[in-house]
């Protein structure tokens, strides 16, 4: 048990210094100028001016914010949305055409539209974010409530629980290995959602980061924005597996079994 | 004699399909009283499952009435504890957090509930098993933990819907000699659906044999076995030959479909009820003109 868990730890560990060598081989061999690709040394001292600054902290706790506050936000209203379609198929009939083509048009599509009308500031990449977020949600709120057998509703009913008990004891433990795997797709697309809103108009947040260096030609600052939304990525998908493991501990023996 | 734990008076039943109405149960009456064991068993497909959730309010019938304790049933009650054919567990709750779970619905602190929950599974035999999820347990001891489950309200009137019929025939022995051995403890009320003959005997204070869809009664044994009862009851002639009236009940039942056409030999039904027989009969024979039998003439949609 202990001994795989270190051998993967050096696996990763030998197979990303393996990467970082290639790299800076290719560079090395190829001859490239920084502004074309930079070495992970140069991309490292980048990040290492930004941080003595104290700008990167700046620009992450932005978009952190801004995804933060946009993946909560979609969460709360797509789960609500999802819950109520599970159970009023007539209100699903009625709004799925336009849940539909609201995902059929890109979110980079959107997004000018959302900074439009809610200005350049927080708001419009929070809610940028929200959309992203939204769809997969919705969808795993639907499927995880649906999901719960006719049986044990018949057994809720059995004792006289009434919807909100019905709700507690049942439909939420039922449905949250579903939701959550919807929110681990949600917490990715997240990290997207918040960088399209930047990409479009902003002055901070790592998208913006991203854009200055494209235009300055600062390709290490583009690498380190990259890195950075890669890091980010990671700890949010770690964050809702770890949540997974904590309150799946129950299911987690049943779903081993049923696969 | 006191009032009787459940009454169901002249029940009938039908299902709305896409081809028609599917009438399910016709003109069906029968009591249960306070600490007996009855046993229903009928053609696989003839409603008994349907006849259950009736009793337990989780369906309304067509017409007719049933009782428990007097009052007409329109919801399903705490009143009533059921057992699925499924053992209907949540696969999140352990053994004794599942059998707790009725109680902790009804705002009980975990606590008590999970006190309470301890003393039942033990009850059932299951001690040690306390902590196991339910993907854990065998077939047979899912349908325990689901058995104390629905005792811990104290039911006044247990349902039981084959809760032995997906296990193999040696657990299902166990089981039906512990239920018997749990029944003469308590004294609880129950009514059993199970497809087995033998089984239905060895239990039942009394066996209602159904007729095959639109079921209605086709007979009632009683079963006068003395208590306690275990294995040996099985090699002793007395049991035998009830075992065999009622097979020969339910094969005269499958075969003939109707109440009316079974020869009143072996059994004289009760005096109240003797002017429901001669509504049967009506309602049967127009059934048998028509050739389909299974649709409701004003009911064709
Ligand atoms: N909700 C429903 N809608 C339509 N038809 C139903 C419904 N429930 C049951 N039926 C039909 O009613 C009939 C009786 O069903 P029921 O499950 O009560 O029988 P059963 O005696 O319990 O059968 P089994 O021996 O298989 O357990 C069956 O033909 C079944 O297909
Ligand atoms: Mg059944």
């Amino acid at each position: 048990m202990k001994t795989t868990y270190i051998s993967r730890i050096l696996v990763v560990g030998i197979s990303m210094l393996a990467f970082f060598g290639l790299w800076e081989g290719v560079v090395w061999l190829g001859g490239y100028p920084p502004f074309i690709l930079p070495s992970p040394g140069q991309v490292v001292q980048r990040l290492g001016v930004l941080l003595a600054d104290g700008s990167l902290w700046r620009h992450m706790g932005v978009t952190v914010g801004e995804i933060l506050a946009g993946l909560a936000l979609g969460t709360v209203v797509a789960t609500a949305l999802g819950y109520l379609l599970a159970h009023f198929p007539i209100a699903e009939r009625l709004l799925s055409p336009y849940i539909i083509a609201s995902q059929s048009v890109p979110v980079v599509a959107v997004a000018p539209l959302l900074v439009i009308w809610f200005g350049p500031g927080l708001l419009s990449k929070i809610l940028v974010c929200a959309l992203v977020v939204f769809f997969p949600i919705l969808v795993n709120t639907i499927v995880g409530v649906r999901s719960v057998e006719p049986e044990l509703r018949d057994l809720m009913r059995m004792l006289e629980a009434n919807r909100w008990k019905t709700f507690w004891f049942l439909e939420v433990p039922a449905a949250l290995p579903v939701l959550l795997s919807g929110l681990k797709i949600g917490a990715t697309l997240s990290v997207i959602g918040a960088v399209v809103g930047e990409f479009v108009a902003s002055n901070q947040g790592l998208g913006y980061l991203i854009k200055q260096g494209q235009q300055l030609y600062d390709t290490p600052l583009v690498f380190v924005g990259i890195g950075m939304l890669i890091a980010l990525a990671q700890a949010l998908y770690g964050t809702v597996a770890l949540a997974e493991r904590f309150l799946l501990r129950g299911h987690s023996i049943h779903t081993k079994e049923v696969r | 004699m006191s009032t009787p734990v459940l009454q169901v008076e002249r029940l009938y039943m039908a299902y709305r399909r896409p081809e028609g109405w599917l009438e399910v149960l016709r003109d069906l009456s029968f009591q249960v009283a306070e600490g007996e064991f009855v046993t229903v068993i009928g053609p696989s497909g003839c409603g008994k499952t349907t006849l259950l959730r009736l009793i337990a309010g989780l369906i309304r019938p067509v017409s007719g009435q049933i009782l428990l304790r007097g009052n007409p049933v329109f919801q399903p009650s705490r009143e009533v504890g059921f057992v699925f054919q499924q053992p209907a567990l949540l696969p999140w709750r352990t053994a004794l957090e599942n059998v707790a779970l009725p109680l902790e619905v009804d705002g009980c602190s975990r606590k008590e509930a999970l006190q309470k929950a301890r003393a039942l599974l033990r009850w059932v035999g299951l001690e040690g098993f306390e902590n196991a999820y339910p993907t854990h347990l065998s077939g047979g001891m899912a349908q325990r933990v689901a058995l104390a489950r629905a005792l811990i309200h104290d039911p006044s009137i247990l349902l039981l819907d084959e809760p032995f019929g997906s296990l193999d025939a040696l657990t299902r022995e166990t089981l039906a000699r512990e239920l018997a051995r749990l029944w003469e403890e308590r004294r609880l009320t129950v009514l059993m659906v199970t497809h087995s003959v033998s089984e239905a005997v060895f239990l039942a204070d009394r066996v209602l044999v159904l007729t095959p869809r639109p079921t209605t009664l086709a007979a009632e044994v009683p079963v006068s076995l003395p208590r306690p009862r275990d294995a040996t009851l099985l090699e002793e002639p007395a049991f035998i030959a009830l075992v065999r009236e009622v097979r020969e009940r339910l094969n005269w039942a499958q075969r003939s479909g109707s109440v009316t056409q079974t020869p009143n030999l072996w059994y004289n039904p009760p005096d109240n009820r003797a002017n429901l027989v001669g509504t049967v009969s009506n309602a049967t024979l127009e059934s048998d003109r028509r050739t389909s039998g299974a649709v409701l003439p004003g009911y064709r949609d």
